[in-house]
């Protein structure tokens, strides 16, 4: 197959396709005037706000006391941006000749969001509860190593949490 | 070719222009060129206006998503496969999707596939959109602009609403779309159905899309100056887009009715009335009005499916960890853009063992070269512009 084979068009002269004067000029004023008098569209943003639907995936919020350290979310994360460490903790019995009960407690729970792709799989993924979509999203930074939210900075978004919406009735 | 090769080429052909007297010059266009849509770079050896031959070179862009895939599990690759063609994500996740439940025999229930059927059109609306806007800015009218990105947002909110992301939706699950926000205990009953309300707003939002196409009908299609840039401009023959493996628009926009919807329907498409798009001549001005068409027939199918969507449940049953059997298969849908396909080999367990992508963009920029011999260097931007490609769905 060549470039060859097919006659090609020679650009045309299309000057001739233009005459003054332009009725498209005027129609186009027309329709402008036509939206100058109507309720602007932009939103003045630091001033004014959107309000993001509840679904919006903005930022995650951890619940620490939900969290069981399984590191499931740390696995099934696309681009392992989610940092775990726990320790295992003995719970003395209450009375004496109890069992001895482990629980695993938290001491990490980084998210770095300069790395996150805002995918959910780890809310969908948690067993316990623990993680849930906020949709704030004012958090930008100038160093991106500020991106890097701790486990209390992640606890703090648990406020922001939207009860889920209505749903359509089907 | 590479760079070297490029230069090489280059220098023999000034030598043999020296002996004509007639020097040619060689114009380096991009990476960084606001439009080429991302970053494309164009090699193109002019003779004053007239560019004798042009050489797109790619791979700025290369992500590796096909290389990725393979060490991400099925689940896991939802997330970057809607980012390949960014405009329109979520129509980019269908097919993927389709391909992983075809492999594993599930079939997902009704509601689900109705709800990917409003989303995949409001994400084809989404991307004309965005070449309503962007083309007639190259062409240096930027009126159409606001208007088509004013009502692009609200189509983006409506996604929103439902899914929760607006570029990058990741809401199908293999089975359906996401039932859930959650698998513990509470937010295992919170479903991800479409919320209160979205309906009404789908139908007003679709109204006003209507209005804004036959805004942009006056502002940019009957235009003089717009029709003096593009009419006869980057005339592609029926035959020509055969053989260079155009799809969607651009191919409809030469001639050949062929639109996936109808020829290999994997969503209702049969049970809504829509029309194939196409017009006859092939050029500029043909794609963009095909495009401008299709956000009306892309509105009326949402429509008409916002009132016939059933109820039912969201996912079909489906083990919690999803392994694919041994097998291969290529599933293909209708982007926005045209035939966008995934080859997946799997050798059985939680990742392909390969998968292609089939991006629409990489065939449809193929013809560059052969559309722009000729042309002048004005209207490379407006051919350019009118084959609406994203580079982040050329390099993958």
């Amino acid at each position: 197959m060549t470039s060859k084979d097919t006659p090609k068009d020679t650009p045309k002269d299309t000057s001739k396709n233009i005459r003054f004067p332009f009725p498209g000029l005027f129609k186009g004023l027309g329709l402008t005037g036509k939206y100058l008098f109507k309720k602007p569209a932009t939103v003045m943003y630091p001033d004014e706000k959107e309000i993001p639907v509840p679904r919006s995936r903005g930022v995650i919020a951890l619940d620490t006391e939900a969290c069981t350290v399984c590191m499931v979310c740390s696995r099934a994360c696309p681009d392992w941006c989610i940092y775990i460490e726990g320790h295992k903790e003995e719970q003395q019995p209450e009375e004496p000749g109890g069992k001895v009960k482990v629980r695993a407690e938290l001491d990490r729970f980084d998210i770095d969001y300069g790395l996150c792709m805002y995918c959910g799989i780890c809310v969908d993924v948690c067993p316990f509860d623990a993680l849930f979509w906020s949709p704030e999203y004012e958090y930008s930074e100038h160093e991106v190593v500020d991106l890097l939210h701790d486990k209390d900075r992640l606890t703090d978004w648990l406020g922001t949490v939207p009860d889920p919406p209505p749903l359509e009735p089907s | 070719m590479t760079d070297r090769d490029i230069a090489m080429r280059h220098r023999s052909e000034v030598a043999v222009s020296v002996e004509l007297e007639t020097p040619g010059m060689t114009l380096n266009i991009g990476p960084q060129h606001p439009s080429t849509h991302g970053v494309l770079r164009l090699i193109a050896n002019v003779d004053g206006e007239r560019i004798i031959s042009v050489q797109p070179v790619i791979g700025y862009m290369h992500r590796g998503y096909e290389k990725l895939s393979e060490v991400r599990t099925y689940v896991q690759i939802t997330t970057l496969v809607n980012r390949i063609d960014w405009v329109a994500g979520f129509a980019s996740e269908v097919p993927y999707i389709v391909a992983v439940e075809r492999l594993m025999g599930v079939e997902p229930p009704e509601r689900a596939q109705w709800i990917r059927l409003i989303l995949s059109e409001l994400a084809r609306i989404a991307s004309h959109l965005v070449f309503m806007s962007s083309y007639p800015l190259e062409l240096g009218a930027i009126t159409p602009l606001f208007h088509a990105l004013r009502d692009r947002e609200r189509v983006l909110e409506l996604i929103e609403g439902v899914t929760g992301g607006r570029f990058h939706p990741n809401f199908n699950r293999v089975g359906g779309v996401k039932p859930a926000a959650g698998a513990g205990k509470q937010q295992r009953g919170v479903s991800q159905d479409i919320p209160a309300g979205w309906f009404a707003q789908t139908q007003s939002t679709m109204e006003r899309i209507f209005g804004m196409c036959d805004d942009l009908d006056t502002l940019v299609v009957g235009n003089e100056l717009f029709k003096a840039r593009t009419v006869g401009v980057g005339i592609i023959p029926a035959d020509r887009a055969i053989e260079y493996g155009l799809s969607g628009p651009n191919l409809r926009a030469s001639g050949v009715p062929y639109d996936l919807r109808k020829v290999e329907p994997h969503l209702p498409y049969p049970e809504v009335e829509f029309n194939v798009i196409s017009a006859e001549s092939g050029d500029c001005h043909d794609r963009y009005v095909v495009r401008l068409n299709e956000i009306r027939e892309a509105a009326k199918i949402v429509l008409q499916a916002v009132d016939k969507i059933p109820s039912g449940p969201l996912v079909a049953k489906v083990p919690r960890l999803i392994k694919v059997p041994k097998g291969q298969t290529y599933v293909r849908g209708e982007n926005p853009k045209g035939e966008f396909g995934y080859y997946i080999i799997s050798e059985g367990g939680q990742k392909p063992y390969r998968m292609k992508i089939r991006s629409t963009s990489f065939s449809n920029l193929s013809i560059l070269p052969w559309i722009l011999e000729g042309q002048l260097i004005p209207d490379l931007v407006a051919v350019m512009g009118s084959l609406d490609f994203v580079l982040g769905d050329v390099d993958r």
